[in-house]
């Protein structure tokens, strides 16, 4: 599946139509996501905030494809997202969606670099010395190519974001998903993630954020609050 | 190397405990199916060099006269035949120190231009200058002779002679003679006539152009070829192109095999289980590569090539060790049947079977834990921290089982992998000590020192006499002995007897109906009485018979002549040939021997074999000086060593395997303590923060190990009597044509109770060590 065109970009990226996602638990149903309608244009960097269990990670999640809303429909870009197959699915994200994670989520056995190369491995993107070529170049944009060849472990809190930020970069996707990217890192460290997301939704990817920060508004081009699942007041 | 193979290298160091538990578990399994499987195909490859080699005959027709020239010619001229041989095969003995031992002693008509069962010069003389004999290898020890040895050999018709060993001889168409208790020589007609018994040859040895599969076919063309030559006394045919104990080795491979078999599955269960601990550990990998883009084709291929990589290093060290295993095991099996091993090679298909079975098997097993792993979806697989809880656990659970249940299918496994490992290690020794118990019955319904019989029948008088002058000789009981044969009306008789006189034999004994000296359990019917008509069948016996039911009518020939008798029992025999029991008096009166009698029981005074050895030489040299023509003197230790001693080494190579299993299941149950301590680092490092300290992590983890052994041991119990019955019964069916008694044996319950004890608190060493030292910030991070 091919990556998202510059046309799609500068449009409607985004579409949510009358999303829902309920959780079944021995304790009974909780609706996550209720209802949510919106469109969300390409190339921005867009915030999505709100209290603990408001919904916003799962909201990404469903806009990711990394999880299945219970009614409703998706589309990023041309693409029905809820309509994919499982492995269909794992390819438009790979190749259409970097993911970002709170907790960075490196493969502790493989080297910062070759963590980069993974995603390009397994969408046959680029294989060997160009795999690494755009790796390189890749931590490079991030400040880290000096850490290529360590493992994860050898690496501080912000040193593994950005490798993680590298790796979601891997196959040039359109969209890019960050589930509270700064949530465990410091203040110094978090601003420059949060710089380098900013940069990248300038460079005409759109930048999907779910975060705790204050003053979110004076970062994002747009904010999505959620309130028990629905949307808020946007701003 | 690509990301992803790099990842799975990766992860094959980072796993590299619980993957060597993995490999060794398949690396043995594998060794033991090579072993067994290779000894199979080599033994099977080299029946065809060896017995067959020999081309034995499909049957043997018995002339009372000897075979004839013209007899010869016409069976040569017979188109049914495609080869006839004449030969001669004498009962004698030969003394070998101060004892005398059975002698077979076979005549061929000519050594160089013999056809029919073979044998091959090894040493010496071809063929052997009058006078002299060849002896067959096995029986070297039991002669206790050697090359130019002198032997001092007694025929039934002759007297006492001495002849010259002048070479060695092959002859892979009969068991060893060790085995058998018996020595193998080999003579021309003119040495039998300077020992005095006649050269005449009574058996005419034939192979059959249509050369028979199955033992009906065989009887079917030798009546046929008989009432054509007319005059024969007696039909030998045994089963067809099958070595004596090719049957009884061919089934317990066939069981060892399944043992074998069954060590790959449960290894198999232990590569699911520990493939599937190690996926648990990886699910957040899992999700984050799916949500980078990784199908389930390719995880699932990922997650394969660990498991067929270890594999394949597996098949790489058991495949040497097989042929090791395979090359040790037939070279035993070839002992015991009396061949050579043309080589050591494995035929290939056996390492095809190993390689196919060594990566298949596992890794359809590791399909399912994959399958899981792979299809999981992303979210669910980012959002796992740990061991969920089951709705199946309760509060009032004690705290093992509530841990052990969060794991249900685990639990199952686990369980399942030792309880299966169990029930077999008690069955194989539970197999075991029923053969040794079979063979103690062997003791306790026999209850004499020794067996003589006579060429002709000696007087009962000489008995009574001889109890009471010879030294510690206690009771010498006459009994009547014929061989026989169960009649078929207006057929000739047809025994199933191999040329060695012994395997499938048939005869007629008859005890005083109050002997003591046999108690053989009544299967059906009562045993005999005085002054009747009447039979007691032998559990051999009455299943050659087939059809009949206590009551009928029992046609047999004895030494020829038909006769019907009512039969009134049936009894169990462990380790004898067919055998009809008759009332003493009423066999004699048939056969005209009142006051004389072919066989006498003896009891001695002797309190061991060293002293009852004494006693039978002495009764020995009395019988010599009476002149009484002897044919056999078996002294009862001769006939239990003998039993014994057939597959003996086999039921030592299921104890062996037994060891394996229980070791494949140690295996598992190690990895799954450790599973479960990598689990839950993160709720023992919430323990530790709330105050737990060593013992009280070693405890739960000790704890939950035993609460998972104790269950196993139940289900292994209960599992392995059924198991333990039908193994029992095969083998006795096969070895004795009667099941072996069932043995519960509590000393391999409490064996395999200690072996899981111990084994399960060793199991739990690492998992407690990697717990204990296991820090707070490491489990919680």
């Amino acid at each position: 599946m091919d990556n998202m065109s510059t046309n799609e970009r500068q449009g409607q990226l985004i579409e949510l139509r009358d999303v829902s996602r309920v959780f079944e638990s021995p304790a009974g149903a909780v609706t996550a996501v209720d209802r949510v309608s919106l469109e969300l244009p390409a190339g921005a960097f867009i915030g999505v905030v709100g209290r603990s269990g408001s919904g916003k990670s799962t909201l990404v999640n469903l806009i990711a494809g990394l999880d299945r809303c219970t009614r409703g429909s998706i589309r990023v870009g041309d693409v029905a997202v809820d309509q994919l197959d499982e492995d269909a699915l794992a390819r438009w994200r790979g190749r259409n969606v970097g993911v970002v994670f709170q907790f960075f989520q490196l493969l502790p056995t493989l080297t910062v670099a070759e963590n980069v190369m993974l995603p390009m491995d397994l969408c046959g993107t680029a294989r060997g010395a160009e795999a690494r070529r755009r790796a390189l170049e890749l931590l490079d944009l991030v400040g880290i190519r000096e850490q290529a060849d360590k493992l994860p472990t050898a690496l501080s809190g912000g040193q593994q974001q950005r490798a993680a930020i590298a790796r979601a970069l891997a196959n040039d996707a359109p969209l890019l998903v960050a589930d509270e990217p700064t949530g465990n890192l410091d203040q110094q460290t978090s601003t420059m993630v949060l710089d380098l997301l900013r940069s990248l939704a300038k460079q005409g990817r759109t930048v999907l954020m779910v975060t705790h920060e204050h003053d979110v508004e004076r970062r994002v081009d747009q904010v999505i609050r959620l309130v028990d699942g629905r949307i808020g007041s946007p701003s | 190397m690509k990301p992803r193979w790099a990842k799975v290298a990766g992860d094959l160091r980072s796993e590299r405990g619980r993957l060597l538990l993995m490999l060794v578990a398949v690396a043995v399994s594998l060794a033991a199916i090579g072993t067994v499987l290779g000894s199979w195909a080599i033994l099977t490859r080299d029946i065809a060099s060896n017995y067959l080699g020999t081309a034995p005959a499909e049957a043997t027709l018995e002339f009372e006269g000897g075979v004839s020239d013209e007899v010869l010619t016409r069976a040569r001229a017979d188109q049914a035949v495609s080869v006839a041989d004449r030969r001669e095969v004498i009962a004698g003995r030969v003394r070998v120190g101060d004892d005398f031992r059975p002698l077979l002693l076979f005549v061929p008509e000519r050594f160089e231009t013999m056809r029919l069962n073979t044998f091959r010069p090894l040493d010496g003389a071809w063929p052997p200058p009058a006078g002299t004999v060849l002896l067959e290898r096995s029986g070297l020890e039991m002669a206790n002779a050697t090359m130019s040895s002198s032997l001092r050999v007694k025929l039934p018709n002759g007297r006492p002679s001495t002849v010259t060993v002048s070479g060695l001889v092959h002859d892979p168409g009969l068991a060893p003679a060790w085995q058998e208790r018996t020595v193998y020589a080999y003579a021309t007609p003119e040495t039998v006539a300077m020992l005095g018994e006649s050269p005449t040859l009574h058996e005419l040895r034939v192979q059959f152009a249509s050369h028979p599969r199955t033992v009906v076919e065989a009887e079917n063309e030798a009546s046929a070829l008989a009432a054509r030559l007319g005059g024969v006394h007696q039909l030998r045919v045994p089963p067809p192109r099958q070595h004596p104990h090719q049957r009884q080795m061919e089934t317990i491979l066939l069981l060892l095999l399944i043992f074998a078999g069954l060590s790959l599955v449960l290894s198999s269960v232990l590569v699911a289980t520990t493939l599937a601990a190690i996926l648990a550990r990886q699910v957040r990998e899992i999700g984050v590569m799916k949500s980078i883009g990784a199908t389930r084709a390719q995880l699932a291929g990922m997650y394969a090539v660990m498991v067929g990589s270890i594999c394949g290093v597996a098949v790489l060290l058991a495949a040497p060790l097989s042929m090791l295993g395979a090359f040790g095991l037939s070279r035993v099996v070839s002992t015991m049947l009396n061949f050579d091993l043309t080589s050591r090679a494995l035929p290939w298909w056996v390492l095809l079977v190993l390689v196919v079975a060594g990566v298949l098997v596992p890794l359809l097993f590791a399909a399912i834990p994959i399958r899981r792993a792979v299809t999981i979806p992303v979210r669910a697989a980012l959002d796992t921290w740990g061991v969920g809880e089951r709705i199946i656990v309760r509060p009032w659970f004690p705290v093992a089982v509530r841990n052990l249940l969060r794991r249900p299918g685990r639990l199952a496994l686990t369980v399942g992998l030792l309880a299966t490992a169990g029930a077999l290690f008690m069955t194989a020794l539970a197999v075991s000590r029923a053969w040794e118990r079979n063979l103690e019955k062997v003791k306790e319904t026999r209850h004499y020192d020794l067996e003589v019989r006579f060429n002709t029948p000696a007087p009962d008088a000489l008995a009574t006499t001889l109890q009471q002058t010879v030294e510690g000789v206690r009771l010498i009981e006459p009994w009547g002995f014929e061989p026989a044969a169960l009649a078929r009306p207006g057929a000739i008789d047809v025994v199933r007897t191999y040329p060695d006189r012994g395997h499938g034999s048939f005869s007629v004994l008859a005890p005083p109906p109050s002997t003591t000296l046999i108690s053989l359990p009544l299967l059906q019917g009562r045993w005999l009485a005085s002054g009747e008509r009447a039979v007691v069948l032998n559990h051999v016996a009455f299943l050659q018979a087939r059809t009949l039911k206590v009551g009928d009518d029992v046609a047999l020939s004895i030494d020829g002549v038909p006769s019907t008798w009512k039969l009134a029992g049936v009894v169990e025999e462990v380790g004898s040939a067919g055998v009809a029991y008759l009332p003493s008096d009423v066999f004699a009166s048939s056969q005209s021997t009142q006051g004389r009698s072919r066989l006498w029981r003896v009891v001695t005074a002797g309190r061991d074999d060293l002293e009852r050895a004494t006693v039978i030489r002495r009764l020995e040299e009395a019988l010599s000086r009476e002149a009484v023509s002897v044919e056999t003197v078996t002294p009862f230790a001769e006939l239990k060593t003998a039993i014994g001693d057939h597959v003996a080494v086999l039921i030592r190579a299921l104890l062996a395997l037994a060891m394996v299993l229980a070791l494949v299941g140690v295996l598992g149950l190690t990895s799954a303590v450790g599973t479960s301590v990598i689990e839950r680092s993160r709720e023992i490092a919430v323990m530790k923060t709330l105050g737990a300290t060593s013992a009280v992590v070693r405890r739960l983890v000790v704890s939950e190990a035993l609460v998972s052994s104790a269950l196993s041991f139940v289900v292994a119990l209960v599992l392995s009597l059924p198991l333990t019955l039908g193994i029992e019964r095969l083998l006795g069916m096969l070895s004795f044509l009667a099941p072996l008694p069932f043995v519960v044996s509590w000393v391999s319950m409490g064996l395999w109770f200690a072996l899981l004890v111990v084994a399960t608190l060793g199991a739990t060493l690492l998992p407690i060590r990697r717990a204990v030292q296991l820090t707070v910030r490491e489990g919680l991070s």
